[in-house]
């Protein structure tokens, strides 16, 4: 095994694969399923590998990973799978939920009682337009500069989608409280 | 007679100048991009200006801000340390391949 070899894949543990958790995360919100999601990891981390030496250093690797996970998503599963539905912008309520809650629960403590299991269902029925870049953004905590290159969209697309993803997502969230009678 | 974000209203009454001279409206609009510090600097002080002093914005702020929070400590699913392990296996094998 020569030097140079064990250097790049030194390197690669080093700068990529830290950001293992981020991959398997949005790989799973894009499957929906976790076989899925840990070969579609797999591909990725190859391919990210082979193609180490055209990463150009210094720039933000996590979003050139993500990047890659998402475009052999979109060459490779979802051909076999159905193509998301088009998203019905028209149908859905998209005002804050602090509207309806300010004067019985303005601090939110209604979130607190949701399991995890629900958030994340919650997630997953967001429109995958939506889904991405809130999981990127309040799961990755990215920023939007750094999603805008991962799914290569402007940064004021990233804006709007994050801004209607997170108020469905509120919205969804709100529903379920109500129908568990976490808040009346 | 009481300035209009101190009543809570939406909308700004006529001749009132709302704190930070920025409405309500374009405060929550850009609420999250205020608690993401996406914002550039002149408008975060008229946000911040803003937020002090308004008592409706304010808890929408913290509202937001708690919905937020919670989405990034509950959203997480971990990666199966089975696939980790795997992964790694897969970058020796690319390494001995040259």
């Amino acid at each position: 095994m020569s030097e140079e070899a064990t250097r790049k894949r030194q390197e690669f543990e080093r700068e990529a694969l830290v950001h293992l958790d981020t991959l398997y995360n949005v790989a799973v919100r894009l499957c929906g399923n976790a076989s899925d999601a840990e070969d579609l990891v797999q591909e990725t981390v190859t391919k990210a590998y082979r193609a180490w030496d055209t990463y150009e250093r210094g720039t933000n690797c996590r979003a050139w990973l993500v990047a890659i996970l998402r475009n052999t998503f979109i060459n490779q599963y979802r051909r076999e799978s159905k193509r998301p539905s088009p998203v019905e912008y028209e149908s859905v309520e998209e005002t804050s939920v602090f509207e309806s809650v300010q004067d019985r629960d303005p601090e939110g403590s209604f979130f607190r009682y949701i399991v995890d299991d629900e958030v994340k269902r919650a997630i997953q029925e967001l429109p995958e337009e939506f889904r991405i870049p809130v999981v990127l953004s309040d799961v990755e905590g990215m920023s939007y500069a750094e999603i805008s290159e991962a799914l290569e969209l402007p940064v004021g697309t990233v804006k709007s989608r994050l801004f209607r993803g997170r108020r469905r997502l509120q919205q969804r969230l709100y529903e379920y409280a109500l129908e568990m009678g976490y808040i009346r | 007679m009481t300035a209009f974000w101190k009543l809570g209203k939406w909308k700004c009454e006529a001749g009132g100048t709302p704190p930070g001279d920025i409405d309500c409206a374009s405060v929550v609009a850009q609420l999250y991009e205020y608690i993401d510090e996406e914002l550039d600097e002149e408008t975060v002080k008229k946000i911040r200006v803003h937020l002090e002093l308004c008592k409706r914005c304010y808890p929408h702020y913290d509202f937001e801000k708690a919905f937020l929070r919670f989405l990034s400590e509950h959203g997480r699913i971990s990666t199966p340390p089975e696939l980790k392990r795997r992964i790694f296996q897969r970058i020796l094998e690319e390494e001995s391949q040259g």
